[in-house]
């Protein structure tokens, strides 16, 4: 953790390494008491008050007085620069938030499952009260809250911050929802179209970094797609740019939610990815799906295989619009690895016709399934208009 | 999750009566391995007596119980155990004078040629914790400190000694905090993928429907109905509990 040099064995470097320890253990667990962190670290509570002294003094620590089962007890955080942003991920069955620095640190991350079909007034009060409860975790609170970005499983319209398509997210029309979330936790609340999301975080902290043309693909319950262009993600005019799940790839399909016919989501979407293995495995959920595709069902991996050779041909034609240099995939279907991913390089390479300066690489998304909440948390950064610290060395953004 | 498998637990026609009292009639449940059965019904339908009996503190008056095909019985909380059925009624059952590693080994100490192994019981509950993905720090934290959503993991850490098969859960989210329930939701999704046949007591519809496979309803002693989680609205379910829609005797849904 320090530059110095210290032999091992000395008594400087067994301090240094209690120090380490002392922060790592810290950054693990957003926060912590003394005690905790005597118990945690087996070191001793003269020790952990020295080091935490010491910590404190270095800037890297904060202290605050807190409770624990009704005593006064010091809790020890990760220092904080500047505030908090919070990223907030509804997604089909589980709701996610993070809170996060402006380097980037996250410093409190929890996730809850939802039902089907969960009800927005439900899910934003939950949301509102994770918010509050990790904000507790962390010995913050709203007053240090710069901002919140929320990522939906749906377009949205900035202008309106309603979700531009009606019928993909049953309940959640004609509101706006940054205002509705904003009411319950009186901060400024901004909401975006969850692979528009994934692209912003890929595209700063990610596999897409050094370039300024990407795509992310999102293959989840439903799929869609972020385009960055230029350095900047583009929502078109009414956010619905990306909607790749609705491109209609087969004309005498189901009725898709949107209403149209065919749409790619219907075809490869998590119903229809499930109930093709209803006859064969029972009834099984898209995580089921994910697990045994990964550890080789013959099936499982069949019906991810065909799905990553479907998106394909649907993202070699935006390929072909859009001219990017990447295709970076994330979701939960990306978790599956090649199983995905090759048969997608191959339909992709397939129909984009070879330029002369180097072919369409296709990628997993660096931040994995964080991919779409980091890029909450940037957008809530972001609107905050406060300069960013950018890089610095560190490559890692997601310490999930 | 092969619709064709034996059922890790199975029973049929079980019937309680407590004197006049009849609080089971006639009821059937199936649980299957890697999934997740929710019962649930109004206060008096008879969830926490069809819990005590899978469990060993009741015997039913009739009917029959198959584990794996096996017809057994569960004569004691302790053949239960035996049989690896494991439980958290809503006590939890713990003792707030001794630390989270002796609370999931109580009763059951690891020992060494007689003495205690510290060591190795610290190691297990670690190593149980992370599976869970706990938010507990140290092992030797005292539960009296922990917080009610960390009391509820240590509870359900408890379970996974002794490596179940089948794990009943009595109110596991009641009276916790959104972030508590969030850490106990993930828990029992844990245990789902761990292989683990759970079933889960709960009146919160929304935990439910989170991590529920399927919903049993038991309405005053007798099944109302057997629905697929992800496909049934919050008002069916609630239909069935208060008795506004009745399933037809005979006539169960497929699962």
């Amino acid at each position: 953790m320090s530059g110095r040099s210290a032999t091992a064995g000395s008594q400087s470097s067994l301090r240094e390494a209690n120090r380490a320890l002392v922060l790592s253990t810290v950054q693990r667990w957003g926060g912590l008491t003394q005690v905790e962190l005597a118990q945690s670290t087996g070191l001793s509570a003269a020790t952990v008050s020295t080091i935490v002294r010491e910590l404190l003094g270095a800037g890297l620590v904060d202290t605050a007085v807190t409770t624990r089962s009704g005593r006064r007890a010091q809790l020890v955080t990760v220092a904080r620069r500047v505030g908090l942003a919070v990223g907030v991920q509804v997604a089909h069955r589980h709701l996610r938030v993070i809170l996060g620095d402006f380097a980037h640190e996250i410093v409190a991350d929890q996730s809850l499952p939802l039902p089907n079909e969960h009800r927005m007034d439900t899910t934003l009060d939950r949301a509102a009260l994770l918010v509050v409860d990790l904000l507790e975790r962390v010995g913050s609170s709203l007053d240090e809250v710069v901002g919140v970005g929320v990522a939906v499983p749906a377009p949205v319209d900035a202008a309106t911050g309603m979700i531009s398509v009606r019928g993909i997210m049953r309940g959640w029309d004609g509101v706006h929802l940054g205002q509705t979330l904003s009411k319950r936790i009186a901060c400024p609340v901004f909401v975006d179209n969850d692979a528009n999301l994934g692209a912003l975080a890929e595209s700063t902290l990610g596999a897409a970094k050094a370039f300024r043309d990407s795509v992310y693909v999102r293959a989840s319950y439903g799929v869609g797609s972020g385009l960055v262009i230029d350095g900047r993600v583009h929502r078109g005019f009414a956010g619905t740019a990306g909607e790749i799940g609705h491109i209609q790839v087969d004309p005498g399909g189901a009725i898709c939610r949107c209403g149209n016919r065919g749409c790619l989501d219907t075809v490869v979407g998590a119903t229809a990815l499930v109930e093709a293995l209803r006859t064969n495995r029972g009834p099984l959920t898209l995580r089921d799906v994910v697990q045994l595709a990964k550890d080789g069902d013959p099936g499982c991996v069949r019906v991810v295989a065909d799905a990553g050779a479907q998106i394909g041909a649907v993202v070699a034609g935006l390929g072909q619009v859009v001219n990017p240099q990447l295709v970076v995939v994330g979701g939960e279907l990306a978790e599956t690895g090649g199983v995905l991913l090759e048969p997608m390089r191959e339909a992709i390479a397939r129909r984009v016709p070879l330029n002369q300066i180097a072919p369409l690489e296709v990628v997993p998304a660096a931040l994995g399934v964080q991919a779409e909440v980091v890029g909450a948390l940037l957008l809530a950064l972001q609107a905050a208009d406060v300069a960013v610290r950018v890089g610095e060395g560190e490559d890692e953004a997601a310490a999930g | 999750m092969n619709a064709a498998r034996v059922p890790l637990l199975s029973m049929r026609g079980i019937t309680k009566r407590f004197g006049a009292v009849e609080a089971l009639v006639d009821v059937d449940l199936d649980v299957h391995a890697h999934e997740v059965v929710a019962l649930v019904g109004d206060n008096g339908a008879g969830k926490s007596t069809l819990a005590k009996v899978i469990t060993g503190v009741f015997q039913p008056d009739a009917g029959i119980i198959e584990m794996n095909g096996t017809p057994v019985t569960v004569p004691s909380p302790s053949v239960a155990h035996e049989l690896r059925i494991a439980t958290v009624f809503q006590d939890l059952a713990l003792c707030d004078n001794l630390d989270v590693t002796a609370n999931l080994f109580l009763g059951r100490e690891l020992r060494d040629n007689g003495v205690l192994d510290d060591a190795a019981m610290e190691q297990v509950t670690r190593q149980v914790l992370l599976k869970l993905a706990s938010r507990i720090p140290s092992v030797r934290m005292p539960l009296s400190a922990l917080s009610a959503g960390q009391r509820q993991t240590v509870a359900i850490a408890r379970t996974l000694i002794g490596e179940p098969q089948l794990v009943v859960l009595d109110e596991p989210t009641a009276a916790l905090s959104v972030v508590q329930t969030a850490e106990v939701l993930t828990h029992i999704e844990r245990l789902r993928d761990m292989g683990l046949g759970v079933i889960i007591i709960s009146h919160n519809m929304n935990d439910v429907r989170a991590v529920s496979d399927r919903i049993e309803v038991l309405r005053h002693g007798r099944n109302n109905g057997s629905y697929d989680a992800s496909r049934t609205s919050y008002e069916e379910i609630i239909a069935a509990i208060t008795g506004a829609t009745r399933a037809e005797a005979g006539l169960r849904t497929a699962s």
